[in-house]
């Protein structure tokens, strides 16, 4: 055996402390020091060192007798950096396709419920549209919205496909893809429209290395801010006497008078708002006797409160959010043997929300391994266990449409401040008082669901064996496959508080399963012959997704109200529900061949059959070819004297895609149904009990067939100056076609049955993804990184069905279509009166086209359009204000979305920003309808906007004249005034780490890191409501905001340590 | 090719055809036409605030446009009656090899769908003037192709039929069977102004009809009875839309109805909200009589007639109603301050009112639960209280007597008119009707008497359509009955001005204009996927 020693330094002469030097095919190793000096006793048998670091191409040194060996190495060129595709791994350096990777450091550094929603700017041409509720789904679209609705990308996890990943512990992930073209996608053919998201879990490596035990830990605390700014006591009932004036009345008049603010001159703010039944109360009052006649229970007999009022008033979303605290806690252990390699990963992730028992934790163990069976013969699995659940969760779609819901949060901003939080004797305070209108006292709802429980099980994950029969062919079966399992149960309060009160307690459970299990044969053969290297892959798959069931009760009155002693044997219970699945199944058969030459000319092509059997017999097999070529200019000779260039690659690529994961597996059939809630009906003449009838639930077709999507990707890979700059820029356009659209029909085929998917629209996508990294050192101690991503989205519907060219949403609250789906315009694009101005006057009004309800101070609409005789639109405006009139307000699909991050660091010292912005997108701000009009619930709260609301002194104003009338011409039709720009940048991210030198405290860990970090510290927009960030329907109704759950700024403490 | 073509299965289907008529949620969909025929008849104005369900404005108003959300669900409720109507034929046609299925039952069911065809058709004629006549056994595609037409003719055929095979007593009460048959078909022919045949047929109903459940036609002694869901498929319910309570959906508990209750009442009154359905302040003062018999002169509203009312009276301060002679029906149709309201203690006045200043002093009444049924009677598993088991009766018998007086009377009967009318004031006037206190005094000053004769025809169709009027208010009768009299443009105007005067709020910009405020605009929606060809806009709306 001999000695080596030498120097590990970069390419700027710095020394690379800690780099690896391993004796190959051996576990002898050493690292650098602190003036990358090392020093090997190498056995005598090997002849190869290999030098290698993160950041930094390997090295491989032959060794013919000498002993001092000094190695200058190359970094950043991330060319080698192994690529996930799911069924195969690639390196930057071989992949013709538009894939975009996200490293698990980015993944975990902002901290949040689901790992789908640290996406977000993380990579060029990713769309993510999250709101701030732990455990949220979001809406995650890569390259554009290619569908009118399940265009969510596939997550295919360790080979495994799968629904989500808000299972996955950030801190288990290796490596993440996001396969983005069909070059790269189209491999997964029928599901790989809406772009795949490869994620692959943490494993022990294939050379040897001792066990190595990490802890992440994280806790976080998030600051909820304040609510939207809401007129104090005082000036609500001022701007009621406004109201009550601008609706021509004067004190004295019959209707001039407020349960609360009396009938006088000017209002006055009463001392209680309701005791018993007298509202308004001014002066003091005999709570001792008061409190014999309190009662808050409806069985007991009539209510009886004493509320007093509040008249500093009382900050309803200060009352209904606390500062979130979240804690995440990953162990990890790795290593690996020559025969057997392993990670182990237990994590415990709690989030409390900012809201009121609001939050989500979740619980997962992750087993991966892998041995060797002979030389020819690997046997592994991967696989998860995971316990989660979700605590006072608000929101349909798992959260994702949480804004567009009338939630607590909304009536937060709804409910009076002159209402306090609680009645004098503890009971809550709302609405029964009178002169408030209808909006339910938010703390007593979340309060109401503190005992609400759920929890989901799940297992995740595959077994797998590969078979090297010959040198350079992998024979490889898996199969995979999430079984999950949930069960809940909720109460309903009997309420008191409110104007409307629920008239019972109420108690239900529910509870399901399900299953989907893929199978997946593959044989990849590489082989060179000469300069020509070829990389074939061939395979089979089967699956089956979506099988299960789902049953539930509910009913009411038990017999005590104590949770102790409720369940569905206690209670009145209702019929129960329960149903089935249908599963939808899969067939495949694919192949990809892989060719270059002297990695300079390279050529891919792809091919996959899928069947479905979504699809009738005829339809039902669709084929997904692609094929992309690649040029490494920087592979010719004469590219070899310039030293701007490091390296350059031209990637060109076509391909086709399928998806159908709007499709109901039971789209091909006419089904009818028996359920109580369509069909029941008491024909017995019984006043409780109804009969079961049949009505039709479904309209089948057995013509529908894959919806497909052909992408064209232009890109270039370059990177210059020695590896300081990575620039890498697509042009892409996707065109989808035979969109599957549910067709709407028209009532007289019945209404209430779902009509099938037949395929219809198209749509095209088209942008640009870029993302700059650029590194650099700008002393021995200090350097930095900055990657900026960025992706130009144009977003267009081109074709709807033969006879229509749109179809519509409609808002909350607000009279008829909010969003509609038009021909030549985005997806969710706004929809309604374009508001000129306000009316300054009645000859204003009486020399404007005629328009319902016109009055000075209210909306003037634009006169655009008229209908012809037979009902068509003509273009030409004709003095009438109607529905003709309507007109595009604007899309919620954002222009332009991208990430900036950047890092810098000194010595032990590293400090991370990034940056967040979503550009040119619209917010429909559903929620003025109930924050800026007098009009629309009389008593509610109202937004200060209103303290600038039109009168014939203040007229230099948008905001209209505050009065009773709710017409056209105010707060019932949609308009304008509900639109707002929707841009943002938010700082998301500031993080200051500080790592321990090595060797520290007495060499007891291998690496210790410190961090501080803050999220979500600022956001600079122009958007009126709560938070920016709001979501929605994807992909055909989002960006309308009625309670979104507001991304907050949190703060987090993060300890990492190897042992 | 379906489990459902079998006796069994149509069984189910026809079920599920019955179980439209409710309209299952959709506020505007369903029978009872509380806001198609009541509030745009001029009996009850939206109540509640201008800015809530503000879509019930435009009825207030009479500025339904194309696009306007209640023409619409009406559209959507019905036809989905009309389509599970003819998914009941289509099986059952395809049912001929089920031996279980004999040909009485073939017969009855095909009767039962059939009824229930033209009962949506009727609803669909009256409010649209036109609809798409779908038969059974079309594809999707042809449905959509079939062209909207006028569809009196194929209704009277659907009732024609079902009169002359369904059974006299059926299996269950809910059912129609051949008098709810018959008096529909009369109903029908009464809306075309055919008066002779009209009357030929009601004459026989009411002389021989009975219910599905094997009574007599009779009236109830008690007025209010017939809106007490304990007297459900009594003698008086010719045909009805049935409601069950905790059945296990709401859906079938008069969902149509939920908002139409007293505001904010806390546990001391029904349902709790939403303060819907506000009687007007002219179908209160109609119920002022002279001597018995109403103010057919309309002057019920001048200063000297009309009720003294508490609008404008806080709940606590002090008010006692007028002594005013009124008819009966008044305290059993208007909930007013100081009335007993349905065993909650005498109505509070304004304490239960959401807003005075846009829905006026007074509550609903019929459809509204008694103290003692609440949880009984009432449905409590949703977000309010409001969902009740009364049925609602789509014919009732004293609504059957009045038509076919207006047939008497048309065609020169007026003695036995008098008669008929006379008939329903001699129920309104029992003392069973009388509504007392608790301590057995009459509630108000309740004076009504029988008409002595009819002078003319004008004057017998003058106290025909106020009996109408008072008889069936708040039953959702009222606008269709104005409009095929030709009064629709004056009586509404006339109500408009009138209310005005204290709701200038929900009734500003109000104006009944002919022709298009006499039917609904045919949905844009819908024009747009079956084009202007197939269904073609209604007068006035383009």
């Amino acid at each position: 055996q001999t000695t080596v020693s030498g120097t590990i330094m970069d390419s700027d002469g710095f020394p690379l402390i800690g780099a690896t030097i391993l004796a190959k095919g051996t576990t002898v190793g050493t690292v650098a020091d602190l003036d990358g000096n090392y020093s090997l006793t190498v056995p005598a048998d090997v002849v190869e060192l290999e030098y290698s670091f993160t950041g930094y191409e390997t090295q491989t040194v032959i060794l013919s007798g000498q002993t001092v060996v000094d190695v200058v190495m190359s970094e950043g060129i991330a060319l080698d950096e192994i690529v996930v595709t799911g069924y195969a791994t690639t390196t930057k350096r071989q992949t013709t396709a538009a894939i975009s990777t996200v490293s698990t450091e980015e993944l975990s550094a902002v901290p949040s419920g689901n790992v789908e929603q640290q996406l977000q700017g993380r990579a060029a041409g990713v769309t993510v549209i999250t709101n701030g509720q732990p455990g949220t789904n979001s809406i995650i679209r890569i390259r554009g919205f290619g569908s009118f609705g399940g265009n969510q990308p596939l997550y295919v996890v360790d080979g495994v496909p799968v629904g989500g990943i808000g299972f996955l512990s950030p801190d288990d992930i290796e490596a993440t893809s996001v396969l983005k073209d069909a070059s790269s996608a189209s491999i997964y053919g029928a599901r790989a429209s809406g772009g795949v998201v490869v994620i692959q879990t943490k494993r022990g490596s294939k050379t040897p290395s001792p066990l190595k035990i990490s802890y992440d830990g994280l806790v976080g605390f998030s600051d909820p801010g304040e609510g939207q700014p809401i007129l104090t006591p005082q000036q609500d009932a001022d701007k009621t006497w406004e109201a009550f004036y601008n609706d021509g009345l004067v004190p004295g008049d019959a209707n001039f008078t407020h349960p609360q603010y009396g009938s006088g001159a000017q209002p006055v703010l009463p001392d209680y708002i309701l005791v018993g039944d007298r509202n308004g109360v001014v002066g003091s009052v005999d709570l001792e006797a008061e409190r014999a006649l309190y009662n808050i229970d409806a069985n007991a007999g009539g209510l009886y409160q004493v509320v007093r009022a509040n008249k500093e008033g009382t900050d309803w979303y200060d009352a209904i959010t606390s500062t979130g605290v979240l804690q995440r806690h990953t162990l990890g252990l790795q290593g690996s043997t020559e025969d057997a390699r392993y990670y182990v990963g237990m994590g415990i992730q709690t989030i409390d929300g900012i809201l009121k028992n609001n939050g989500a934790d979740r619980y997962s163990f992750r087993a991966n391994t892998e041995f060797n069976l002979g030389s020819k013969v690997r046997i592994g699995e991967n696989l998860q266990f995971t316990y989660s659940t979700q605590r006072g969760f608000i929101g349909g779609g798992g959260g994702q449409n949480v804004a567009r819901d009338e939630n607590a949060i909304l009536s937060a901003f709804r409910l009076n401040p002159l209402i306090p939080v609680y009645d004098e004797f503890g009971g809550y305070a709302g609405t029964a008082a009178r002169g408030f209108g209808n909006p339910r006292n938010p703390v007593a709802e979340r309060d109401g669901v503190a005992n609400n429980q759920n929890f989901n099980t799940g297992a995740f994950g595959n077994f797998y064996v590969e078979v090297e029969p010959i040198e350079a062919l992998t024979l490889r079966s898996s199969i995979g496959g999430n079984y999950y399992a949930y069960n809940g149960n909720f109460y309903n309060r009997q309420t008191y508080e409110n104007a409307e009160n629920n008239g019972s307690f109420g108690y239900g459970e529910y509870q399901g399963y399900g299953y989907d299990w893929t199978w997946t044969n593959t044989a990849n053969y590489k082989t060179s012959i000469g300069a020509n290297n070829f990389d074939v892959l061939l395979g089979i798959e089967s699956l089956s997704a979506n099988n299960g069931r789902q049953s539930g009760a509910s009913g009411i009155n038990p017999f005590s109200r104590t949770v102790d002693f409720i369940n569905l044997s206690t209670i009145t219970t209702n019929p129960p529900s329960s149903n089935f699945n249908v599963p939808q199944k899969f067939f495949s058969i694919f192949g990809q061949l892989n060719y270059n030459w002297n990695d300079r000319y390279y050529l891919t092509g792809v091919l996959r059959r899928d069947g479905s059997s979504k699809f009738g017999s005829d339809n039902r097999y669709g084929v997904f070819p692609a094929v992309s070529g690649a040029w490494r200019v920087t592979g010719e000779s004469f590219m070899q004297n310039q030293n701007l260039l490091a390296d350059l690659k031209i990637r060109g690529g076509w391909g086709q895609m399928g998806n159908s994961n709007n499709v109901d597996a039971d789209n091909r059939f006419n089904l009818f149904a028996q359920g109580v809630g369509q069909g029941s009906y008491p024909i017995t003449g019984s006043n409780s009990n109804a009969s079961n009838g049949f009505y039709l639930s479904r309209i089948g077709t057995e013509r529908a067939k894959w919806e497909s999507s052909e992408t064209t990707n232009i890109g270039f890979d370059a990177t210059f100056i020695g590896g300081k700059i990575d620039f890498v820029v697509d042009f892409w356009r996707k065109t989808t076609n035979d969109l599957l659209v549910r067709l709407p029909l028209p009532a007289v085929t019945g209404p209430v049955a779902t009509a099938p998917f037949v395929n219809i629209g198209s749509m095209r996508n088209q942008g640009i993804d870029a993302q700059i990294i650029y590194r650099d050192k700008l002393a021995q101690d200090f350097s930095f990184e900055l990657t900026l991503n960025g992706a130009l989205l144009q977003n267009e519907i081109t074709k709807f069905t033969d006879d229509t060219d749109f179809f519509d949403r409609s808002g909350t609250r607000i009279n008829g279509t909010i969003v509609r789906n038009e021909v030549g315009r985005p997806l969710s694009s706004f929809f309604g009166y374009k508001v000129l101005g306000l009316f300054q006057s009645d000859s204003e009004v009486s020399s404007a086209p005629t328009q319902d309800g016109a009055a000075p101070g209210r909306f003037r609409f634009e006169d655009n359009n008229s209908r012809d005789e037979n009902g068509d639109l003509t273009g030409i405006p004709d003095g009438i204000i109607d529905e003709a009139d309507r007109t595009f307000l604007g899309s919620a699909v954002p222009d332009f979305t991208g990430g900036l991050n950047l890092k810098l660091m000194y010595k032990s010292f590293d400090l991370t920003t990034f940056f967040y912005t979503s550009l040119g997108n619209e917010i429909y701000n559903n929620s003025k309808w109930f924050t800026d009009f007098y009009g629309t619930f009389n008593g509610a709260a109202v937004s200060t906007r209103v303290l600038d609301s039109w009168t014939p002194q203040n007229t230099d104003t948008d905001v209209p004249i505050y009065e009773s009338a709710s017409n056209l011409s105010t707060s019932q039709q949609s308009t304008s005034y509900y639109v707002e720009d929707g841009s943002y940048l938010r700082l998301t991210n500031l993080t200051l780490g500080y790592t321990l030198p090595a060797g520290a405290l007495g060499g007891a860990f291998s690496n210790l890191r410190f961090a501080v970090s803050g999220n979500n510290l600022f956001t600079i927009t122009g958007y009126d409501g709560l938070d920016p960030a709001v979501g929605g329907s994807a992909d055909t109704d989002f960006g309308v905001d009625v309670g979104n759950y507001p991304v907050s700024r949190s703060y987090n403490f993060q300890v990492s340590v190897d042992f | 090719p379906s489990v459902l073509a079998t006796k069994a299965g149509v069984e189910g289907v026809v079920l599920g055809a019955y179980a439209q008529l409710g309209g299952r949620g959709n506020y505007f969909g369903g029978a009872s036409n509380w806001a198609n025929g009541s509030i745009q008849g001029g009996d009850a104005n939206k109540g509640t605030e201008d800015g809530d369900f503000s879509d019930i404005n435009d009825l207030v108003r009479y500025s339904l446009n194309p696009t306007s959300r209640i023409p619409s669900d009406r559209w959507n409720g019905l036809f989905e009656g009309v389509a599970r109507s003819n998914q009941a034929l289509t099986l059952l046609a395809a049912a001929v090899d089920d031996p279980l299925l004999r040909e009485s039952d073939a017969t009855r069911l095909e009767g039962e769908a059939r009824f229930l065809r033209a009962h949506y058709y009727f609803q669909l004629q009256i409010s649209f003037d036109q609809a798409p006549f779908l038969t059974p056994g079309l594809t999707v595609e042809e449905q959509q192709q079939v062209v909207s037409s006028s569809n009196w003719d194929k209704i009277e055929a659907d009732f024609q039929y079902a009169y002359d095979n369904l059974p006299e007593v059926m299996a269950d009460a809910g059912r129609a069977n051949k008098w709810a048959a018959g008096a529909y078909l009369g109903k029908t022919l009464l809306y075309q102004g055919k008066w002779e045949p009209a009357k030929a047929l009601l004459q026989n109903v009411v002389d021989n009809g009975q219910t599905a459940n094997g009574q007599e036609y009779g009236l109830l002694d008690n007025y209010a009875d017939a809106f007490n869901a304990e007297f459900d498929n009594s003698q008086e319910s010719v045909f009805a839309v049935q409601a069950a309570a905790n059945s296990g959906t709401t859906n079938v508990a008069n969902p149509d109805f939920v908002l139409n209750f007293p505001h904010n009442t806390g546990s001391s009154g029904p349902g709790n909200c939403c303060g819907f359905f506000q009687p007007t302040f002219d179908i209160a003062n109609s119920f002022r009589t002279n001597s018995g018999l109403p103010f057919l002169d309309n002057s019920y509203n001048s200063e000297a007639n009309r009720l003294k009312t508490d609008f404008g009276v806080e709940g606590g301060d002090a008010y006692t109603p007028g002594n005013e002679e009124v008819d009966p029906r008044l305290d059993h149709s208007v909930g007013r301050r100081g009335i007993p309201y349905l065993g909650w203690g005498p109505h509070p006045g304004k304490f239960w009112i959401r807003l005075q200043s846009n829905g006026g002093p007074y509550s609903p009444k019929k459809f509204v639960y008694y103290a003692s049924q609440e949880g009984s009677f009432t449905d409590g598993t949703s977000w309010t209280r409001g969902y009740g088991s009364m049925n609602y009766n789509i014919i009732r018998f004293s609504d059957l007597l009045l038509m076919l007086a207006e047939a008497k009377i048309e065609t020169g009967d007026l003695a036995g008119g008098l008669e008929l009318i006379n008939q329903v004031r001699a129920r309104a006037g029992n003392s069973a009707s009388i509504l007392k206190k608790d301590d057995g005094s009459e509630a108000a000053n309740y004076n009504i008497a029988q008409y002595s004769s009819f002078a003319s025809a004008d004057e017998a169709r003058t106290a025909l359509h106020f009996e109408r009027k008072l008889e069936l208010s708040g039953e959702g009768h009222r606008f269709f009955d104005l409009r095929r009299w030709g009064k629709a443009e004056s009586e509404l105007d006339r109500i408009i001005a009138f209310e005005k005067q204290f709701l200038p709020g929900p009734y500003g910009g109000a104006d009944f204009t002919t022709p298009q405020d006499l039917f609904y605009p045919i949905p844009q929606s819908q024009i747009d996927l079956q084009g202007s060809a197939v269904l073609p806009q209604n007068p006035g709306y383009n």
